[in-house]
C-alpha cells in the first residue's frame, strides 16, 4: 500500500465523531478605518503617510535617488531609477521596491501585495514601500480573505510592518531579514 | 436549609478548624447542619496519578456516606477535593443514586454565592487580605472568570461573597490565578519545582502588605503555609470559612 | 545546560527541573521572559472584542477538518497538482526524511536554507541531511543560534529563549566573528542578517514549515516574522514545504480566524509580519509538499488525544505553564516542550514521568486559541501510562497502599492521629529527615490535637 492510502486508511479508524463546519460569521466591531488603520500600522512599526498620496510618494522617491539609493518601482505612476533584472539575485542591492498595496487590513496594519516575477522583491529589498489605495482597506481578516485572490504559481503575503525578531532575550529589533522598514502611502 | 457537610480528609485530620468554622458559620447562617459519617478520601491523590483502579475503593466508600442521606445540599470547603468527588464518583457510578449524590454537591463559596446568598454579616474585620485564587476553583468550578479567558461579563464570587464583610481590604497577588505548585502528588513528585511556584506565590502574598492569605482551598493554604514558615514572610494563611465566621 | 539537553541524558523531568532550579536567578528571569508574553497575549486577545468567539470557531473549525481529513486531505492534494505543486506523502519521520533527501539530491542539492518547522524537528531531519552531505542552514534568528551552539529549540516560538544575550555575543564572536563582548541585541541581529544574506542568496533549495494548508485553494500559508522563510522560498527554484496531515483547513475563512487569532496568542502581535500564501512554484520553478503522518492517524485512534491535533502551535501554553517557566524546555525529553509537548510527546518519553510535569492547573486550556483541552489530555495520559504499568516516581509501588489506607477508616485514623502527634511532639529538627520532598521545601504543617471527626463525636454528636 502506497503511504498516502496507508495514511488515508488510519483515518478511518479515528475515534472522533463527525463535527459540522461552524458557521463563520464574526461581527464587525465599527471603528473609523483609516485611523484603525493607522494606529495598528505603528503598532507593528510600519509608517503611515495619510497625505499627499502618489505625489508624495514620487518625491520621496526623488529624494531617495538623489542620494544615489536604488529604487524599484513596480507601481504604475512612480518611477525609480532600477529597472525589473532578469534574476531574482539581482534584486540583493534594491534599496528601495515601491510596490503595490492591495488590500489593508485595519484591525492588524497588514497590507496584501502580490508578486508574480521575483516573488522576493518585497523581502530582499533593504526598504519596502507600499502605495496602499484609501478605499482597500476593510476592517478585519474574515473580510480580508474573501477579497484577496491567489493567482497561481503567484505569491500573496500579507505584510505587517517591517521584518523584525525578538529572538535575543526578547529585545524587539527591526529588520530581521525582510525589509529593515516599511512606509505605507495611502492615495 | 439541611446541609450535609462534605468533610475530605485533609481538612479532617489536618486542618479541622476550617470545618469547624464552616460547621458554625453555616448553622449561624440558619441551615440545619448534618456530618454524615464514613466520609474518606475522594480518591483524588489516586486519579491525579492515573491509578483509577486504585482509588475506587476509596471513592466508592466516600459516595456511600451520603447515598441515602436526607438533605438539600452537600457542602465542602475544599474546590479541588470537590471536583474530584464529582468526577470520581461519575466515573465509578453511574447509578440514579450516585447522581443525586453528584447533583447536591457545592463548594462553600458556590453555595453562599448561588445556592444561599449569604447576608447579614455583623461582625466587622479590619484587615486586610490577599486571595488565593486556587485553579480548581478558578478553572474547573467557574468560582471566578479566570485570566485567561476574555469578554466583558466577568465574575468573581469569592470577592462577592467576602466583599460584603465591612472593613475587610481585598487584595490579590501578582499573577494573580497562577498555580501556587501545590498539585497533589506534584508537591512530592516535582519538589523543586512545586517549591519555586510555592515560594514565588507565597512572596506576592506578602508583597501586598496583607495580614492574610485566604483561599477556599486547603490544600494549597497547607502548602503555602508551609512555605511562608520557611521563609519567615509575614503573612499568615486563613480559610475563607474562617473569614466569614468571624464575621457573622 | 548541557547536561540538560544532551541526548544521552533521559532523566525523569523532575530531576532535570531539579538541575534547572538550582540557578534561582536564571529560573526568575525565564519565568518573567515567559509571563511577558503571556501578558502581551492577554493584551492582544483582551482588545478583541469577540476573541471568546474566535476561540470557539478555531476549535470547531479544526475539529471539523480533523473529523473529515481524508476528503481535506484529498481535496488538498488534487489541488495542489492543479496549481503544479508536486505533494508526497509519508508515514513517519523516516520517509518523510527520505523523500526530502531524494528530491535534493535530484538537484544535486548543496545548500538547504530553512525556516522553523516544529515537524522538521519532531523527524530529526538536520542530522540525516547533514549526514548525506548537505548542509541545512536554519534561518530564523532563534533557531540559527541554537543551531550554531548545537542545542535543541527549547521553545516552540521562541528557541533560544533559555539563552542570555552575552551568552549569543560570546556564540556569535566565536562562530561569526562579531566583537569579542558584545551583547547587544541590535548589534548580533543585524550580524546575523548579513551571515545569514550570503546564505540565502548562495542556496539551492528552501524548506519551510507549514502554518496552514488551504484545502480549497491548495496553497500552503507560512508565518514568519522576521521574513526568513520568504527570502529562502523565492531565491533558489526549489522550494519544499513540509506539514503534519493535521495542518489542512479547508479553505480562507478559516485561515482567517486562525491567523486572527496565531500571532496575539503567541508573541502579543496582531498577526505575524508575514502571512505568505504560496499557490504554486515560482517561474522555472519547482515546490514540493510532503504531508506527514508520524504518529498523527494513531493519536486520532484515541477520542482524547485526537484533540491535541487542533494546536496550531502557537506556544502559548507555554508561556503560561507555570511549570515549564520554572523548569525549562530541557527538561521534557521531547522536541517539543511544555503543555502541547506533554499532550503530543508523551508517548515518546522513556522515563514516563512527563505526564506528570504538570499541576493540572488548567491555564492552558484557557490560553488555547483552539480550545485544546490540555489538561484533560494530559490527565489521559497519566491514566495510559497507569494502564500499561508505566508509572514513576515510585507510584506503582505506593499508590495502591494509598487507595487500601485511605479506605480504611482503622488504618487512617490511627496513624492519622499517630502522624498529629509525632509533628505535636517531636521537634522539628527530628522529623526533618522522614519529611521527605516536603520538609526538604517548606515547614511541616502545625498538626491539630484531633480529626474534625473526634471534634463532631464528641462535641455535636447526640
Amino acid at each position: 500500500m502506497s503511504s498516502k492510502n496507508s495514511i488515508l486508511s488510519a483515518l478511518s479508524q479515528s475515534a472522533l465523531t463527525a463535527h459540522p463546519m461552524p458557521n463563520i460569521e464574526v461581527e464587525v466591531t465599527p471603528q473609523p478605518l483609516v485611523e484603525t488603520f493607522a494606529a495598528s500600522l505603528a503598532t507593528v512599526a510600519g509608517e503611515l503617510h495619510q497625505y499627499g498620496g502618489l505625489v508624495a510618494l514620487q518625491a520621496k522617491v526623488d529624494e531617495l535617488m538623489a542620494q544615489n539609493l536604488q529604487v524599484l518601482s513596480l507601481v504604475e505612476g512612480v518611477s525609480g531609477n532600477r529597472q525589473v533584472p532578469s534574476t531574482a539575485h539581482e534584486l540583493a542591492d534594491i534599496d528601495y521596491a515601491i510596490l503595490a498595496g492591495e488590500l489593508g487590513v485595519a484591525e492588524n496594519g497588514a497590507i496584501w501585495v502580490s508578486q508574480t516575477q521575483h516573488r522576493v522583491t518585497p523581502f530582499i529589498c533593504e526598504n519596502l514601500i507600499l502605495a496602499l489605495p484609501e478605499k482597500a482597506l476593510v476592517a478585519n481578516m474574515h473580510q480580508a480573505v474573501n477579497q484577496v485572490s491567489l493567482a497561481q504559481g503567484a505569491l500573496g503575503v500579507f505584510v505587517a510592518g517591517p521584518s523584525k525578531t525578538a529572538d535575543i532575550e526578547q529585545a524587539l529589533v527591526v529588520g530581521a531579514h525582510g525589509a529593515c522598514s516599511l512606509q505605507v502611502y495611502l492615495y | 436549609m439541611k446541609i450535609a457537610l462534605f468533610i475530605p480528609c485533609l481538612v479532617n485530620q489536618m486542618m479541622p478548624d476550617v470545618a469547624i468554622a464552616t460547621l458554625n458559620l453555616l448553622e449561624k447562617l440558619g441551615h440545619q447542619v448534618i456530618f454524615p459519617q464514613g466520609q474518606t478520601c475522594c480518591g483524588q491523590p489516586m486519579t491525579n496519578s492515573g491509578c483509577f483502579d486504585e482509588a475506587k475503593k476509596t471513592t466508592l466508600k466516600l459516595l456511600n456516606a451520603f447515598k441515602g442521606v436526607e438533605c438539600d445540599a452537600i457542602v465542602c470547603p475544599a474546590a479541588s477535593c470537590l471536583v474530584a468527588a464529582k468526577e470520581n464518583f461519575h466515573e465509578f457510578d453511574s447509578s440514579k443514586e450516585a447522581q443525586e449524590v453528584i447533583s447536591k454537591l457545592y463548594e462553600l463559596t458556590e453555595f453562599l454565592h448561588d445556592v444561599a446568598p449569604i447576608d447579614g454579616f455583623v461582625r466587622p474585620i479590619n484587615k486586610k487580605i490577599s486571595l488565593q485564587m486556587s485553579c480548581h476553583g478558578i478553572r474547573m468550578l467557574n468560582l471566578a472568570t479566570p485570566t485567561e479567558e476574555m469578554g466583558k461579563q466577568r465574575f468573581n464570587k469569592v470577592e462577592a461573597v467576602l466583599g460584603k464583610i465591612a472593613g475587610l481590604e481585598i487584595v490579590y497577588p501578582a499573577r494573580i490565578d497562577e498555580c501556587c505548585g501545590f498539585g497533589g502528588t506534584f508537591a512530592v513528585d516535582e519538589g523543586a519545582v512545586s517549591a519555586k511556584m510555592g515560594k514565588d506565590k507565597a512572596q506576592a502574598h506578602a508583597a501586598t502588605g496583607a495580614q492574610y492569605a485566604v483561599g477556599f482551598d486547603p490544600s494549597c493554604l497547607l502548602h503555602l503555609d508551609g512555605m511562608i514558615r520557611r521563609q519567615l514572610l509575614p503573612i499568615e494563611t486563613r480559610h475563607i470559612a474562617q473569614v466569614i465566621n468571624d464575621a457573622l | 545546560m548541557t547536561e540538560l539537553y544532551s541526548a544521552s541524558g533521559s532523566k525523569v523531568h523532575a530531576h532535570k527541573a531539579d538541575i534547572f532550579c538550582r540557578d534561582e536567578t536564571r529560573v526568575d528571569w525565564h519565568s518573567k521572559a515567559l509571563w511577558l508574553l503571556r501578558e502581551k497575549r492577554d493584551r492582544a486577545a483582551a482588545s478583541i472584542p469577540e476573541w471568546e468567539q474566535l476561540r470557539q470557531l478555531g476549535s470547531e473549525l479544526k475539529l471539523h477538518t480533523l473529523t473529515h481529513l481524508t476528503d481535506y486531505l484529498q481535496q488538498f492534494e488534487q489541488q495542489c497538482q492543479a496549481n503544479g505543486i508536486v505533494v508526497h506523502w509519508a508515514k513517519d519521520g523516516q520517509e518523510h526524511n527520505q523523500i526530502v533527501l531524494n528530491i535534493l539530491a535530484k538537484h544535486q542539492v548543496k545548500r538547504l536554507v530553512k525556516s522553523k518547522s516544529m515537524l522538521t524537528e519532531e523527524c530529526h531531519m538536520n542530522p540525516f541531511l547533514e549526514q548525506h552531505g548537505i548542509e541545512v542552514v536554519d534561518t530564523d534568528l532563534g533557531e540559527r543560534i541554537i543551531q550554531l551552539a548545537n542545542m535543541p529549540p527549547s521553545h516552540i516560538v521562541v528557541p533560544a529563549i533559555h539563552m542570555k544575550k552575552q551568552e549569543v555575543g560570546e556564540l556569535f564572536h566565536q562562530q561569526l566573528g562579531t566583537k569579542k563582548g558584545e551583547s547587544d541585541p541590535l548589534y548580533l541581529t543585524r550580524a546575523a542578517r548579513a551571515h545569514l544574506r550570503e546564505k540565502f542568496l548562495t542556496a539551492d533549495a528552501a524548506m519551510t514549515g507549514v502554518n496552514m494548508a488551504i484545502a480549497d485553494q491548495g496553497a500552503v500559508v507560512v508565518c514568519t516574522n522576521e521574513g526568513n522563510a520568504d527570502m529562502g522560498a523565492n531565491l533558489p527554484k526549489l522550494q519544499l514545504h513540509s506539514m503534519g496531515i493535521d495542518k489542512v483547513v479547508p479553505n480562507m475563512d478559516a485561515a482567517g480566524i486562525l491567523l486572527r487569532t496565531l500571532a496575539r496568542n503567541a508573541t502579543g502581535q496582531p498577526i505575524t509580519t508575514y502571512s505568505s500564501f504560496y499557490r504554486g512554484p515560482q517561474q522555472d520553478g519547482e515546490m514540493h509538499v510532503i504531508i506527514v503522518d508520524n504518529g498523527r492517524t494513531e493519536m486520532m485512534k484515541d477520542k482524547i488525544l485526537a484533540e491535541s491535533l487542533k494546536c496550531i502551535r502557537c506556544g502559548g501554553c507555554l508561556n503560561t505553564c507555570p511549570v515549564y517557566r520554572r523548569s525549562g524546555g530541557y527538561s521534557y525529553n521531547y522536541t517539543i516542550p511544555g503543555p502541547i509537548g506533554i499532550a503530543v510527546g508523551a508517548k515518546e518519553d522513556s522515563t514516563h514521568s512527563i505526564p506528570w510535569a504538570c499541576t493540572l492547573c488548567g491555564s492552558c486550556t484557557y490560553v488555547c486559541p483552539t480550545k485544546v483541552p490540555l489538561d484533560k489530555i494530559i490527565a489521559h495520559h497519566r491514566r495510559l501510562k497507569a494502564e500499561s504499568k508505566a508509572l514513576p516516581y515510585g507510584k506503582s509501588g505506593y499508590m495502591p497502599l494509598v487507595g487500601r489506607f485511605m479506605a480504611s477508616d482503622t488504618m487512617m485514623n490511627t496513624s492519622m492521629s499517630a502522624a498529629r502527634l509525632a509533628l505535636r511532639v517531636l521537634p522539628g529538627s527530628l522529623l526533618k529527615p522522614f519529611s521527605g520532598a516536603w520538609g526538604k521545601y517548606r515547614e511541616l504543617p502545625v498538626a491539630p490535637e484531633s480529626s474534625f471527626a473526634s471534634w463532631y463525636a464528641k462535641n455535636r454528636s447526640r
